[in-house]
Parts: C-alpha cells; structure tokens; sequence
C-alpha cells in the first residue's frame, strides 16, 4: 500500500520533469546548452504565486474549467496501472472511464475556451473537438484489441497478462505502441499535430485555447496537460514491461521507457515541421488503420492458422 | 392496476376539464389532474418495478377484441413511469410557456390530456386490437399538437409530413399483426409467442415488419426523417414530451417483440445492432449540421435511439449466445438510456423553450451570452448537455458504460462475428461519443457562453418558475443516476430479469460491484476537485485578480460578430465528412475592393432522405399514378363505380353465401 502511494505520488509529481525532458532534447538538437530539467517545475511554482486577469467576458465555466480539468485527469490516472503495481482503482470497464474522463477535460477546455468570445480560441476549440472524433474511436480499438487478446475486461487485469499471451503480442505490441503514441501526439497537443511553442498563430489547437488563462489557472492547465501525456506514456509502458518483472526492475524500466517517449517526442519535434492543418486527420488516421491491424492480428490469432 | 386506470382517467378527464376554464386557468386545471393522476400511478408503477410481480386486469369488449386483459409487467411499469412523469412535468412546463399563446388553448391541452393518455394505455395493453387503437390514437393526438401553430407554412407541411410518417407505420404494424394474429389465431399478444419464436421466415419476416413498425416512431434510420421536422414545429413542452417520451413507446415495442420472441434469429440480433450503429452516427453526425436549436435536439434524439438500440441488439446477441452477463448489460444499458435519455433531452428541450420565449429565436448563430441573462437555465443545460454526451459522472455514463461493458464482454466468448460486432460497437459508440461532445460543446458554448450575437429584444429573464421547475426536478434525477446508480439498478432489475431466461436473473448482481466502484470514483472526482480548486481560492487570496476584456491577440476593435459561430465551430469537422452530411453553401459577396454586405448561407442534407426516402416515394408516386384514371373527377364514372359496388355487394350476397 505504501509503495503504490509512493508510485503514484510519483507518477503524480514527474510530468513537469518530463516536459523539461521534451525541451532539453530540443535544445540538444538545436545545438543549445538548453534549460534545466526542472525548469516547468520553477514556471510552475512561479504562475501559482501570480494573480489573474480574467476576461469580462466569461462566466463560472471559465473559473472552475482549469481545476476540473486537473480533477478528470487525475482521474484518469488512477486508473492506470503502473507495471508490477496496478492501478490505484480497478474495476471491470475501468477503460471507459478513463476514455471518458479525459473527454471530461476535453469538454470543460473546450466550452471555457468559447466561453471567452474570442475568435482565436473558438477556432482553436473547433479544431480540438473535430480531431478528438478520429482518436477517440481509435482508442477504443485499441482496448478492443487488447481486450481480445487477453479476454479480459479491465487495464489492471489486461496487462497484467498481455506480456505471457501468445505468439503474436509481440507485433500487437509494436502496432499498439505506435497507435499510442500518436495519440499522445494529438492529446498532448505536440508537433506535427499541434506545436506548443508558437502561441500567436492561426495554425494552433490547444495552446491557443487557453490563450486567456494566467496564474494558477494557466499552471493547472500546463500541469494537466503534461500529466495527461505522462499518462499515455505509461499506457505505452504498461504494453512494453513484463508483468512477470520485480518491483524495483519493473518500476526503473517504466520510467526509462516514459523517459524515452518524451525524449521521442522532443525528437519528433527537432526533426519534423507541423503539419497542415488539412494533412492532420490523415495523420490522426494512422492510429486508426494501426489499430485495426493489430485488432486484424488477434482475429487471425483466434480464428485464423496462425495459432 | 385499477389504480392505473384511474390515473388514465385523471389525465384524459383533465384535458376535457381544461375545455371549460378561461386560458389562464387551463393550465393550472390540467396541471392539478395530472398531479392527482401521479398518486395513482406511481405508486403501482414503482411497486411492480421493485416486486417483480405483474399486475393484470381482465376486461371485455364486444365487438372483435373479446376478452383480453391489462397487464402491468415490470417493462411495462418502466415506460409507463417514464410516460406519466414525462406528462406531468410537460403540463407544469406548459403553464409557464403557454402563456404566451391566446388562442388553441383548450384544443392543446384537449389533446395534450389524450395523448398522454393513449401513451399510458399503449404500454399496458396485451391486444393487437386494442394496442392499434391506442397507437393511432396517440399519433393523431400528437398530430394535432405538432400543427398547434397552423397558421405557420412550415408548421403545417411538418404536421402534415408526420401525420404520413405515423401512418405509414401503423400499416406496417396493423400487417404485421393481422398476419401475426391469422397464423396464431387469436390477438392476444401472448399468442404471438408460438409465431414469432417459430424457426424459419414467417418469425424472421414478421419481426422485421414490426421493427419498421415501431422503429418508425422511435426514429431508427431512414425512418427517422419526420423527427427533425415534427420536433422543431411543436411547442415546447411538446417536443419535450415527443422526443423524451413518445419515440419511446417505438423502443417499447421492439422491446416487447423482443420478450415474445425465444430462439431469436443471430442476423436479426446483428441487424438490430447494425441498424442501431448507423442510427446513432447519422444522427449525430447530422445534429452537428444544423443551425436550428430545436432541430439540432431533434437529431440527438435519433442518436439516442441507436444507442438504446445498440443496448438492445448487444442484449439480444447475448440470448443468442447464451450468455446471459452480456443480455443483462445490454438490456441494463438500452433501458436504462431510455429513462436516462428522457431526463436530459426533456431538459435540453425546456431549457431550449426558455431561451426561444426570451430571444424568439432558435438560430444558435444568433445567441451567445445567455449564461450572464439565464444563470440557473445555463447551469441545467449544462449539466444536461454532459449528460448527453456520456461524460462521467453524469446519468448517460451509466447506460452507456453498461453497453461498452457488454461489448467487451463479448469479447471473451469466441465468436468471430461477435467479436467485429464488439469492434463496430466499440468504433461507433466512441465516434458517437466524440460527435456529442463536439456538438454539446457547440451548442452550449455558442448559447448560453460568449457575448450575443445578435440584439435581444429586452433583457432576457428567467422569472417564470414553472419553466425551470421541470429542469429542476429533471436535474436531480440526472444527478442521482449518476452519482449513485446502483439506486438505478435496482430499479430496472426486475424489468432485465424478464428479459432472461428463468433461473438467470441473478446474474444482474454482477454488474453491482462494477457500479459500486463508480461510485466512489465520482466521490474520488468530487474530492480532487474540491481539493483543487480549495487550493485555487487559497493561492489567489490576498493576490489581484483582474476582470478586462478578452485578450484578441492585440485586435482592438473587436465586436461580438467577430466570434465563432456555431456553423463555423462545426465547419472543420463537417469538412471531414462531406460525403455524409452535404452542405449546400451560398456566399454572396460584392466583387468591389471595400465591400459593404456580404452573405453566407449553409443548408445541410440529410443523405437518407435524399436518397432512400424521397427516391423510394418518387417510386411509389409513379406506381400509384398507374391507377389515377380511377379518381377521374368526372362525376358519371363515380356512379357507374356505385352501380358496380351495389351490383357486385347483391351477387355476393345472393349468390355466394
């Protein structure tokens, strides 16, 4: 019991340092010395003790948006197991809160951003929204085909035997392991999808939804944002580490491998531009064909010869 | 069960008793029936619900319906709960919204009363008969009440368009009947057991027929093309009552067929299911398109259809394969949306009355601001508009929870079809899900949040008590559902158990450790966000916090035109899908360098009225014109006609008996 509230204190705390992870990569790339790692936790700190301007504008929405954001995300974490601990809580269709926990979020953002009347943000909200309806469903493809795999209903119990399966985990693995980093691509409003560095620009998604937010606020909605991507990230974990590993092995290898997704996303970022807005849904379709083909292979795992 | 009766009683008698009070008092006449007619039923609803047990009532008609009885089963308790409670808060809202109206009174609530009624009685009787009777009654009754505003074009071809629409799916239902009834011998819904769980064509091609019967009233796709006009020219209370209630009593139908049917096909399980996937996309997808507040919700009902019908086909799977955890999810799931659906679309529809009584307008790109003018009806919509989207911890979580559930249920039972139906399910309840959010979220956002958009006519106000009351009560409901739904299941446990094969109904309580950890999920959310925004108002105390205009990127001359509206939030994703939901878009623009007016207009197309409704009435126009010579107009060919019918009834007489 100790040990899983120190695991998930941890899983709580570390998303700032990953996003310092993103932009230390960045910054190697482009040949700079770069910022600390620690950097977003010293941002953090310093828009907690700031005040707000808030637009006249708005109305409640836009007040309480922010911390039910964090709320929902926090949610969904719990229920997220972390390889050789589980999940905080379990329970059979635990998945389905945690996709719909994280459209919970998805929500609040998206009203509070028109709560504001601004046309950038609207703008930004309903591009948001338009994307979510491509990687929503293929998300569900992908739990389906776990589910599939390991006949079982809930993520505790999934990946606690997805690794001992069959023949064909291994290339589910890499299918489900794309798919989900793609998603965390375009849930963590990162590059090509989305890029968080150019704040002004017509081409934006999510950055330019909170474009009003300041203080706390602003800080509960960066926080949220990494945490959700640290989430995915150990989704990704969950499908790489063993079950059958030891705490200490299983716990160093999830960070090491949420450590390398990070890294992958700040190399993504160095390397390739932000796609046109019109390309993304292409992009975001990847993740569906991927995760149909690994649902495709369990089929033919089942019912196919190549048992 | 005479309890019941007495409670038909009470709400038809109040729409006869409204005729004889002055307009302002017809209301509140109505209303006092209909409350007096809730100690009636409720009670025996509710307790046949928690008992189990049925009720029935023998009665005796001459005539052809003989003797038949009532019966009160627990799904038929279910729809007649929702149904009374359904009239009686459109009666409360109707006092309020029906102010505004002089005349026609009498003749609404005349009919109001009827329909009400008729909907009671439709669940509770066992008789092919008495149930078309019931049936037509309550179609025509809505009929009337859809055409409230006749002098308005458009209300009349919408009144008109539904009256064709209902009747066309009566005939299939009275075919289906008569022919159930022939081969059984006898009316009585209980006889229909042997046909329609018969193996072979007859049971298959009957069910079939009475699901286009009965989904044409609930809106299954493409028999649904009447709700988006039908919902929209109604008033208020009304719609609310159409779409959270009366499309209902279609589901009812499928889910009674469902009862008398053992041995269920597979391929019309899937069917079901498949129809139902399409139902719910379309319906979305099409709702986003639309412009028209009341139109929009009307859409949404569609797609609340296909996933109760997901519910139910995802039940019906589970029977076939003998599986009866899945059945009890699916059954839980699509009932349970249908209470669920008749709370926040009842809300959705009244808070969209108040919004239309206080800016006359149900153009969404006209509205903004309104959550300043009308906090408490902002504050309802919203929660109703997460309801409706199936976000966590609203009371559409918990039915939808149960069908993916039960979709992932079937994944472990070795069956290849199952397997791509839990796929499909899974792909299209989540691409529904995702559709409802980006909708809702256009909705409320360019409502009730922003600055107007256009200039309302004095200060909206929300001072009529009896609009928000409806909502009120609704809302708590929602609440409750979503925060403790095992009170829910406990509820509808018996009405799934009838649904099961005897001896399995236990099976239900496996669901309940499911649902317990929701629950204390939903105190875990509560708790976070308490923390947090405890800690928000901590750090901001003591610091300044600013109002000031919204930050427009530096752009000093911003107007509220200049916000997004709602086609233009709806515009990246309708680009996506243009091959399903075309949009005929007229710009106007002045090819001059400082142009002063420019216009844009975007009508959208619903393709399965284009292309299987309106093709399949062209068709239909030329087979019938074939015998157009009959109807001539020329007065000696109608009395040659008289000649040959008396000439003919003579012969028949005389000659052949």
């Amino acid at each position: 019991m100790m040990v899983q509230t120190f695991v998930t204190l941890l899983a709580v705390i570390s998303p700032l340092f990953f996003i310092g992870l993103i932009n230390k990569v960045k910054a190697i790339w482009a040949g700079r010395k770069g910022a600390s790692l620690f950097q977003p936790y010293y941002d953090f700190m310093r828009l907690l003790g700031k005040g707000e301007v808030i637009s006249t504008t708005t109305s409640f929405v836009f007040r309480v948006a922010p911390s039910l954001n964090v709320a929902a995300v926090l949610l969904a974490l719990m229920v997220v197991p972390v390889p050789h601990f589980g999940s905080v809580i379990h329970f059979d269709g635990d998945f389905v809160l945690f996709a719909y926990a994280l459209g919970l979020a998805k929500f609040l953002t998206v009203i509070a951003a028109l709560d504001t009347g601004s046309s950038f943000e609207g703008m930004g909200a309903s591009r948001e929204v338009a994307f979510s309806t491509i990687v929503e469903p293929a998300f569900f493809v992908v739990i389906g085909s776990l589910a599939l795999l390991t006949q079982h209903t809930s993520f505790d119990s999934i990946f606690a035997s997805f690794s001992t399966t069959s023949r064909v985990t291994p290339l589910v693995t890499i299918l489900l392991l794309v798919s989900l980093f793609i998603m965390l691509l375009a849930e963590g409003s990162r590059v090509p999808v989305d890029d968080p560095n150019t704040h002004l620009e017509l081409t934006m998604i999510h950055e330019v939804m909170v474009l009003d937010y300041s203080g706390p606020d602003l800080a509960f909605i960066q926080y949220s944002a990494a945490l959700k991507m640290t989430i995915i990230s150990i989704l990704i974990a969950d499908l790489i580490v063993p079950a059958s590993w030891t705490m200490i092995p299983a716990l160093l290898l999830s960070a090491i491998i949420v450590g390398i997704v990070f890294a992958s996303v700040g190399m993504v970022e160095s390397l390739i531009a932000r796609a046109r807005i019109s390309h993304i849904p292409q992009f975001l379709l990847v993740m569906t064909t991927l995760s149909l083909t690994a649902f495709a292979v369990v089929s033919f795992y089942f019912f196919g010869s190549i048992r | 069960m005479f309890d019941l009766l007495v409670g038909v009683l009470l709400v038809f008698a109040g729409g006869v008793a409204a005729i004889f009070f002055g307009n302002r008092a017809k209301g509140i006449i109505f209303f006092g029936f209909m409350t007096a007619s809730q100690f009636f039923i409720l009670p025996v609803t509710v307790g046949v619900l928690i008992s189990g047990r049925d009720l029935s009532l023998p009665v005796y008609f001459s005539g052809p319906i003989g003797e038949t009885f009532l019966r009160l089963d627990p799904l038929a308790s279910l729809f007649a709960l929702v149904v009374s409670a359904g009239s009686f808060l459109a009666a409360l809202y109707s006092i309020g919204y029906m102010k505004a109206y002089r005349t026609g009174l009498s003749s609404y609530y005349f009919f109001l009363g009827l329909m009400s009624a008729s909907m009671l009685l439709v669940v509770v009787v066992q008789n092919a008969i008495m149930f078309i009777v019931a049936w037509e009654v309550m179609s025509i009754s809505s009929f009337f009440l859809v055409s409230f505003e006749n002098g308005k074009e458009d209300v009349r071809k919408a009144g008109i368009y539904y009256f064709i629409a209902m009747q066309v799916g009566a005939a299939f239902l009275i075919a289906a009947f008569a022919w159930a009834s022939s081969v059984s011998g006898s009316p009585d819904f209980n006889s229909f057991l042997s046909v329609l769980s018969g193996s072979g064509g007859v049971s298959v091609l009957l069910f079939v027929l009475l699901f286009i019967g009965f989904g044409t009233k609930a809106g299954f796709v493409p028999m649904h093309t009447w709700l988006p006009k039908a919902h929209p020219a109604a008033p208020t209370g009304v719609s609310a009552l159409m779409s959270g209630v009366m499309i209902k009593t279609g589901i009812y139908g499928l889910a009674r067929i469902i009862l008398l049917t053992k041995n269920i096909d597979p391929m019309l399980a899937y069917g079901v299911l498949l129809i139902s996937l399409i139902t719910g996309i379309s319906g979305v997808m099409n709702a986003i398109a639309q412009h028209d507040i009341k139109r929009l919700l009307a859409y949404h009902s569609i797609e609340n259809i296909g996933i109760i019908g997901i519910g139910l086909g995802l039940g019906m799977l589970g029977l076939v394969y003998g599986n009866p955890l899945i059945a009890v999810l699916g059954f839980l799931g699509g009932l349970l949306h249908v209470v669920n659906h008749f709370t926040f679309k009842s809300v959705l529809f009244y808070g969209s009355g108040v919004v239309y009584s206080q800016t006359h307008t149900r153009n969404i790109d006209a509205l903004g601001g309104l959550a300043k003018f009308l906090p408490l009806t902002s504050a309802m919509f919203l929660i109703a508009s997460l309801a409706i989207t199936g976000l966590p911890f609203f009371n559409g979580f918990i039915s939808e929870f149960a069908i993916y559930l039960g979709l992932a249920k079937g994944f472990s039972v070795n069956a290849l079809p199952l397997d791509i139906a839990g796929l499909l399910g899974f792909l299209g309840l989540a691409f529904i899900g995702a559709m409802a959010l980006l909708c809702f979220t256009k909705v409320y956002g360019i409502c009730f949040l922003g600055s107007p958009r256009s200039h309302y006519h004095g200060t909206p106000n929300e001072k009529e008590w009896t609009l928000l009351l409806p909502m009120g009560v609704l809302v708590v409901v929602m609440l409750t559902i979503g925060f403790v739904p095992l009170v829910a299941i406990e509820l509808l446990k018996n009405v799934v158990g009838e649904f099961l094969p005897s001896g399995q109904s236990g099976i239900i309580d496996a669901v309940i450790p499911t649902y317990r950890a929701l629950s204390i999920s939903v105190a875990g959310f509560a708790g976070l966000f308490a923390f947090i925004f405890g800690l928000r108002a901590l750090l901001l105390r003591g610091k300044r916090v600013e109002t000031f205009k919204t930050w427009d990127c530096g752009y000093q001359v911003g107007s509220p035109r200049l916000q997004y509206t709602g086609s233009s939030f709806a515009q990246p994703f309708l680009s996506l899908v243009k091959e399903l939901v075309p949009q005929k878009i007229e710009v106007e623009k002045e090819p001059v360098l400082f142009p002063e007016g420019a216009s844009l207009e975007t009508h959208s197309q619903d393709i399965s009225e284009r292309f299987i409704i309106r093709p399949a009435l062209k068709w239909l126009d030329k087979f019938l014109d074939l015998f157009s010579w009959i109807q001539s107009g020329r007065m000696q060919q109608y009395i040659i006609y008289g000649l040959i019918f008396l000439v003919s009834l003579l012969v028949w007489i005389f000659g052949v008996r």
